[in-house]
């Protein structure tokens, strides 16, 4: 034990044996006790390989030890340092502080957005961890006899769901996501990434269930496409993506009745149909015929401004025919070919 | 710049905002930039069919891409963040996976439509004014100042995000409006939802979701002291002009703001008419005040 506590001040003095630099932090703080919020400044000297969490230790350290922050493994691996920097959410520990320094910038760090502030820096994961137990995060195999060994995965297979795997449940993603920011119950990215890495897995089996629930209300379709989460995300999972091949799966299971789905597939049959999109079939096709009733006070408004096409004429494009054809030969070919990749049965991957 | 571009105007400049298209021909021309017309294009998505139907999507975006290419030209301009981000996306998978090139190409010309060899970029018009050239030879056609008007920029997020596909600039902290804003003499206002999203791509699923997006940019524009609203894309273009009044009853706030597509604004600086600018196309009117701060010259009884 004790060659260990000597391991890691050697690594420590080693560090702060390099060239420092001094680096002034503006610190987001909040006192659950007196509900206030405020900013303090803090300037302290740095190593200059040092991080935003480095920064935010040595101010822990030097100036005020009761400035709250999460913090373990130091290495962009455990998800826990997730907090925003200069507004955007990042991993502190994965932020180097040099090139704020060099530019003369002090930073202003803040906990991260869409989840409640405990104290300081550190937010109430809960609500993150919710939505994440809500998409079912295991594999469900039904009654598929399980392997006396792992069950393993094909390379191929592996693949599909590679970049969804990546995800540290940092919270980064969320913090910026906007539709939650309007609509709380969203399921959001992360937990809808964590999502596709199931319902992509060739073992599971539970698929169809899954893509029903995700479908529907505060699910894929809640998603805005304003692309912060793969943005912000650190590990490259590309939240965003995800989602849009959720949507994909949720069309070939068939679940197609909500109105984000219904308003995906006017695109769809208006480039068959003539090249552009149909506006004017975009609102009722989207909402149904009832509410657009509802809305023509304000399709009245868009009309006067000459915004409404002529439904008789609509936009067609030339040599469209192509278009046609070329999506009755891709419906042919999807029609020949397997869902996705299909898992290795258990038996025949066991080794031995 | 390029001295020839292959116009992409997409959908809605095609349809229900013609006053984008109309003011982009007319600044191109102010310009010296040759638009070369694609007909047989279809739609590029808009992020619809890459959800529901992403193979299909790249289709036909290596359609579109293709008949640039047989155009002779090899960059497609877009005045929309979402074609923009759409055929970038597509681009970029096709020229990465060379198999996939490939079957698409096979497949194109099973069809008989025009293949795609990879050879095309896509910018947006914003990216090609706001830099180098293009700005160079923006600022000598901007000769009238709008001295006096505030401009809030308003990005939209296709534009800026993810940045790995579209990367023209700090998807944080962006500068090409407000560089362009200033070229016309105008000043420009800043305010954080400036890089937000507007909500337009659920407007219609869920409407309240995206009114809770769409209120903070106009919200944040008008306290900042905001004249008018400046967007390089006819989507957040229709959902603060059009959704406004709906933005309104959702906030209990009037707003009343103006919003300009990017080539209007650029197009008043140029001194283009009203007839071609097409003002009167949109749903929140200018005001009288703003109108003069345009100074757009105006033909009695012009066709809307």
């Amino acid at each position: 034990m004790a060659a260990i506590e000597n391991a890691h001040f050697t690594t420590l003095k080693g560090a702060y044996d390099q060239e420092t630099m001094e680096a002034t932090l503006k610190v987001r703080r909040y006192d659950p006790e007196t509900g206030k919020s405020r900013f303090d400044t803090f300037t302290v000297t740095i190593p200059v390989t040092a991080t935003v969490l480095d920064a935010l230790d040595a101010i822990k350290d030097t100036c005020d030890g009761t400035l709250s922050y999460r913090k373990s493994c130091r290495m962009s691996v455990c998800g826990s340092c997730g907090m925003r920097v200069d507004g955007g959410a990042a991993l502190a520990c994965k932020t180097s502080m040099r090139k704020f320094v060099e530019a003369g910038h002090t930073i202003t760090v803040s906990p991260m957005g869409n989840l409640p502030v405990i104290k300081d820096l550190v937010v109430d994961m809960t609500p993150f961890w919710d939505k994440i137990r809500a998409i079912k995060p295991y594999l469900d195999t039904k009654d598929a006899d399980t392997p006396a060994k792992e069950w393993r995965i094909n390379p191929e297979d592996t693949a599909l769901i590679h970049k969804e795997s990546l995800c540290i449940l940092c919270g980064c993603c969320v913090s910026e996501c906007n539709s939650m920011e309007s609509d709380p119950e969203f399921l959001g990215p992360a937990a809808l990434a964590k999502a596709y890495r199931f319902v992509g897995d060739a073992r599971d089996k539970d698929t169809r269930e899954r893509l029903r629930d995700l479908s529907g209300a505060h699910g894929i379709w809640d998603c805005t496409r304003c692309y912060f989460c793969n943005q912000r995300c650190p590990k490259g999972v590309d939240p965003r993506d995800a989602i849009a091949k959720l949507g994909a799966e949720s069309f070939k299971e068939g679940f197609t009745s909500d109105a984000g789905a219904k308003h995906a597939k006017v695109f769809v049959d208006s480039t068959y149909k003539g090249g552009f999109l149909r506006e004017t079939e975009l609102v009722p096709k989207t909402i149904g015929p009832a509410n657009a009733i509802k809305d023509i006070p304000f399709a009245l408004q868009l009309a006067r401004a000459g915004k409404v096409p002529n439904p008789l004429s609509p936009h067609k494009a030339k040599d469209n025919d192509e278009v046609k054809r070329l999506w009755k030969l891709l419906e042919k070919e999807a029609k020949g070919q397997p869902r996705r990749a299909t898992a290795t049965h258990p038996d025949a991957v066991q080794e031995g | 710049m390029q001295e020839r571009y292959a116009y992409y105007p997409g959908c809605l400049a095609s349809l229900s905002q013609k006053e984008l298209d109309s003011s982009t021909r007319a600044i191109a021309e102010k310009l010296e930039i040759e638009l070369v017309e694609m007909p047989s294009v279809t739609c590029c998505g808009a992020g619809d069919i890459h959800e529901a139907k992403p193979d299909y999507y790249l289709h036909i975006s290596a359609r579109i891409l293709g008949q640039a290419e047989q155009s002779g030209c090899d960059t497609i301009l877009t005045i929309c963040n979402v074609c923009t981000l759409n055929l970038r996306q597509a681009n970029i998978a096709l020229k990465e996976d060379a198999a996939l090139l490939n079957r698409v190409n096979d497949n194109l010309k099973e069809v008989g439509a025009a293949t795609y060899q990879g050879g095309v970029d896509i910018r947006h018009l914003l990216w090609e004014v706001s830099a180098g050239e293009g700005y160079e030879r923006f600022k000598s056609i901007a000769v009238k100042s709008l001295e006096g008007l505030k401009v809030a920029p308003f990005y939209g997020c296709q534009i800026l995000r993810p940045a790995k596909i579209l990367g023209f600039e700090n998807s944080d902290r962006p500068e090409s409006l407000e560089r362009l804003i200033m070229a016309c003499g105008a000043e420009p206002i800043d305010y954080p939802a400036k890089v937000k999203c507007c909500g337009f791509p659920i407007v219609l699923a869920r409407e309240d979701v995206a009114l809770g997006e769409l209120v903070q940019p106009l919200e944040q524009a008008m306290d900042a002291g905001a004249d008018v609203i400046v967007t390089p894309c006819p989507l957040c273009h229709l959902s603060l002009d059009a959704w406004q009044r709906k933005a309104a009853a959702y906030s209990g706030r009037e707003f009343g703001i103006p919003i300009l597509h990017l080539a209007q604004l650029l197009g008043a600086a140029a001194g283009i008419e009203e007839s071609e600018l097409k003002f009167k196309r949109h749903v929140t009117r200018l005001s009288p005040s703003v109108k003069a701060k345009l100074q757009v010259p105006s033909v009695v009884g012009t066709k809307v």
